[in-house]
């Protein structure tokens, strides 16, 4: 079996609707019903996590490009941690870029920042979490208080 | 409430007790829970019986106790002293009853608050469960937040812990404070976060109209109400310093703590009723250019928050799972706050 995203699933949905329940009002019972609702996250994240890194380190190196900044680092294979850390890489070096350009008044530089800013609007809406719907969820779930 | 979850704990508990009661004999912990949520203190309901002159009584507490860490790094003394400084001001908070920094006594600094029962936390992902309490709830919520701004800080116990910066450095030693956090914390470059530090520095706002006591974390989730539409308790002072009072304001109203409702001032009511409610209590004066800084500065205070609850648990220094929902959903949340904020200014066209 290797559908990770299905196992993560149901093992969540179980930790939430069945043993979290029994746990009702402590605090184990709480962390239980967190730890099953990240889970079914995670399981949503894992299916789609390389291919939303790829987009993102494609997205980053086109405007370093479009910057002036050539960075062709390719990670050494489609591992999750490994395009991690060439995003991360080109990520850093579209920050230096970003504060380098975005007092220049010209309207090349004012271009390139408006694609810059169109890059992190749409990578964080990629990045953004659904959280899953369960029927009679903790209802204390959630709150980082 | 009843159980004892830890009674090592119940006991060192009970013998720091009556040292602190003199006139408390044969202390013993009855309850001992502990409450879920709260990752910046470990929290405790505790109920402990006691021999008094006039008999036996029995007090019910709240044990806040500093884990290896948290999600704010700051010293306890803070949040007790601020508590303190509602004495005398009609803001309902907690009895604030023992502070002790020796990690003697129960392994980690930690102080004691009296309990209020019959509270109920309003959680900010399902502020709908305030109906058809919301609007009252609402109008206490902003003359609360306003209340605290209006509170006297010269002579505060809070004065009397944390300096004062100058009116118009408010804003500035917030940033830079929480700026450095996030550059101290992160696990990969913060781009958003980053951008969104310079166009603040940019973009300074107006200085302070008061020195005010900040609560720091005033939000849905933060204080217990009674479910009859009365606010009961405002609770988490823990962030709680002297700055600029719409810090508070911006924070209150921060997109995640009422699942982004834009109709509604906090989810509860009306914008301009709020402003009100707030207006009246602080005696401020709302102004659009200083909330539309400290709200988007909520948004970068906010990922600080994130990013140091995500450090904390990749290291291991505390596995609490809620810290691993804030370094990630949360983060994200306001990640995409200020990208969709910020974006605008800078030529992006938002779809309609």
């Amino acid at each position: 079996m290797t559908d990770i995203a299905m196992i993560l699933d149901k093992l969540g949905r179980r930790l939430v609707s069945d043993v979290a329940p029994q746990l009702e009002g402590t605090y184990a019972g709480g962390q239980a019903g967190m730890v099953g609702l990240m889970a079914v996250m995670a399981g949503e994240a894992w299916d789609g996590a390389a291919d939303r890194l790829v987009r993102e380190i494609d997205g980053a190196r086109a405007l370093l490009k479009a910057g002036g900044v050539e960075d062709d680092t390719r990670a050494e294979s489609l591992a999750i941690s490994e395009l991690t850390q060439v995003r991360d890489r080109l990520m850093g070096q579209l920050v230096a870029l970003q504060a380098q350009i975005e007092t220049d008044t010209s309207e090349t530089a004012r271009a390139l920042n408006a694609r810059i800013w169109g890059f992190f609007l749409a990578s964080a809406h990629e990045r953004m979490p659904s959280p899953p719907d369960f029927p009679e969820p903790d209802t204390e779930a959630g709150d980082p208080a | 409430m009843s159980g004892v979850e830890d009674p090592a704990l119940a006991r060192d508990f009970a013998a720091y007790f009556e040292t602190k009661m003199p006139d408390a004999r044969n202390a013993v912990v009855t309850a001992l829970t502990r409450i879920h949520g709260g990752a910046s203190r470990q929290t405790y309901a505790i109920d402990v019986a006691f021999d008094s002159p006039g008999g036996r009584i029995q007090k019910e507490l709240i044990l806040r106790r500093d884990p290896a860490d948290s999600l704010i790094d700051t010293e306890r003394k803070v949040e007790f002293a601020a508590i303190r400084s509602m004495r005398g001001i009609d803001i309902p908070t907690p009895e604030a009853l023992f502070l002790e920094t020796d990690p003697g006594p129960l392994g980690a600094p930690f102080f004691v608050m009296g309990r209020i029962e019959g509270g109920m936390a309003l959680n900010p992902f399902k502020i709908d469960e305030i109906d058809p309490h919301r609007a009252a709830v609402g109008e206490q919520f902003f003359r609360q937040i306003g209340r605290i701004a209006a509170a006297p800080v010269e002579g505060s116990p809070l004065a009397g812990v944390i300096d004062s910066p100058a009116p118009e450095e408010c804003w500035r030693r917030e940033l830079d404070y929480w700026a450095g956090e996030i550059e101290k914390d992160r696990l990969h470059p913060e781009p958003i976060a980053a951008a969104a530090i310079r166009h603040l520095r940019r973009n300074p706002p107006p200085p302070a109209q008061r020195l005010s006591i900040v609560h720091g974390d005033f939000r849905s989730g933060n204080f217990l109400h009674d479910g009859q539409g009365r606010i009961i308790a405002v609770l988490d002072w823990e962030m709680a310093h002297i700055g600029d009072p719409f810090e508070d304001l911006a924070w209150a109203t921060d997109p995640l703590w009422c699942a982004n409702d834009t109709e509604r001032a906090a989810g509860f009511i009306p914008w301009p009723d709020a402003i009100a409610a707030w207006e009246g209590a602080s005696g401020c004066q709302f102004d659009a250019q200083a909330f539309e800084w400290w709200s988007l500065f909520a948004s970068v205070k906010a990922i600080g928050i994130w990013v140091s609850s995500a450090r904390a648990f990749a290291d291991g220094e505390n596995d609490d799972p809620i810290l691993a929902w804030s370094g990630w959903f949360t983060h994200a949340a306001h990640e995409l706050t200020l990208a969709a904020r910020l974006a605008p200014k800078y030529g992006v066209e938002l779809p309609s």
